[in-house]
């Protein structure tokens, strides 16, 4: 059986794993700067166990090519560095999205299955 | 006026960089001013800028080390290991020069600047108080010690002349705590290895 320890070891792991694509998915969206992507993450409850971490995980994709940054002025303060995805990182994502529906159904096929 | 929360920042900041340390230069400068930069945004978000609500934010934040860490595996760097290497430089440093002449302590010069464990200022540190290590003050003692003559006048007293004199043999005494004073300092401030998450 997988003892207490070992599930932690793999929800972080499917965590970690995943991360990078909701950060993909975010950026999808709009682009958005530091602060403000960390924070959308961490709304979300259990992905984010420590803000700071994000950052590394932006830095090595934007190091792969997935996103890249530009520098704009802040009405409020310094300026802010920018993320958007680039054309790389939208494969990506939709790569990701396509394993992930295949994934998410299969196990829900055994997870979500009724008491017969 | 520094208050309470500028303090727990600024403490929170020598944290990471020196958790940060052994990653390359560009990364680290760049995680640090990012981290930087996100407590300041989170800080004009809040209400209240005491003490509490500050520590609640860097809690959020995470663990330095943990950023470390993250940050090590995403750029592949090797975990940090409190190993043979940084044994090694921590005693062949002060002791090196005298067991080996010269190039024991420059085998320990080596072993610390290879060394993860220590920021670059630490290094220099390391290196510099005192090159050689005791083999320096060794030395000089050593010519101190045959530099005098002792007679022995009639009187039966012993009158050394020539040689060290208290001023010498103290300053002898500070060439020799140096080294270990370095040695010291660099255990202190080494920075252990943490158990990387299983992957």
């Amino acid at each position: 059986m997988v003892s207490g320890g070992q599930q932690d070891a793999l929800i972080t792991q499917m965590r970690r794993g995943t991360l990078q694509y909701c950060v993909l998915a975010l950026l999808a969206e709009e682009q958005r700067y530091g602060f403000d992507l960390v924070r959308a993450l961490a709304e979300a409850d259990g992905m984010v166990t420590s803000e700071g971490t994000i950052y590394p995980l932006l830095s090595r994709l934007r190091r792969d090519g997935l996103v890249e940054s530009t520098w704009q002025e802040s009405p409020s303060g310094p300026p802010r560095r920018y993320y958007r995805l680039t054309e790389s990182g939208r494969a990506a994502l939709e790569g990701f999205k396509r394993e992930w529906d295949r994934f998410r159904d299969a196990v829900d096929h055994f997870v979500e299955r009724k008491a017969r | 006026m520094t208050t309470t929360a500028d303090q727990l920042v600024d403490d929170y900041l020598k944290r990471l960089r020196k958790e940060l340390a052994g990653l390359p230069r560009e990364r680290r400068r760049e995680l640090e001013q990012e981290i930087s930069e996100h407590i300041a945004e989170a800080r004009a978000t809040l209400s209240a800028q005491n003490e509490a609500e500050v520590r609640t934010l860097l809690d959020r934040i995470g663990d330095p080390a943990d950023i470390a860490a993250e940050a090590r595996e995403r750029f592949g760097v090797a975990p940090r290991k409190t190993g043979a290497v940084e044994i090694g430089a921590l005693v062949l440093l002060p002791i090196g020069g005298v067991v080996l002449p010269v190039i024991g302590w420059i085998v320990g010069v080596i072993l610390l600047w290879a060394s993860q464990a220590w920021t670059t200022r630490d290094k220099l540190i390391g290196t510099l108080v005192l090159p050689g290590g005791m083999l320096v003050p060794f030395g000089l003692g050593f010519i101190a010690d045959s530099g005098g003559a002792c007679v022995e006048s009639s009187g039966g007293a012993n009158t050394c002349s020539g040689g060290t004199g208290p001023l010498g043999i103290a300053a002898i005494i500070v060439l020799f705590l140096l080294p270990l004073a370095s040695a010291v300092y660099l255990a202190m401030r080494m920075r252990r290895g943490r158990a990387v998450l299983a992957t």
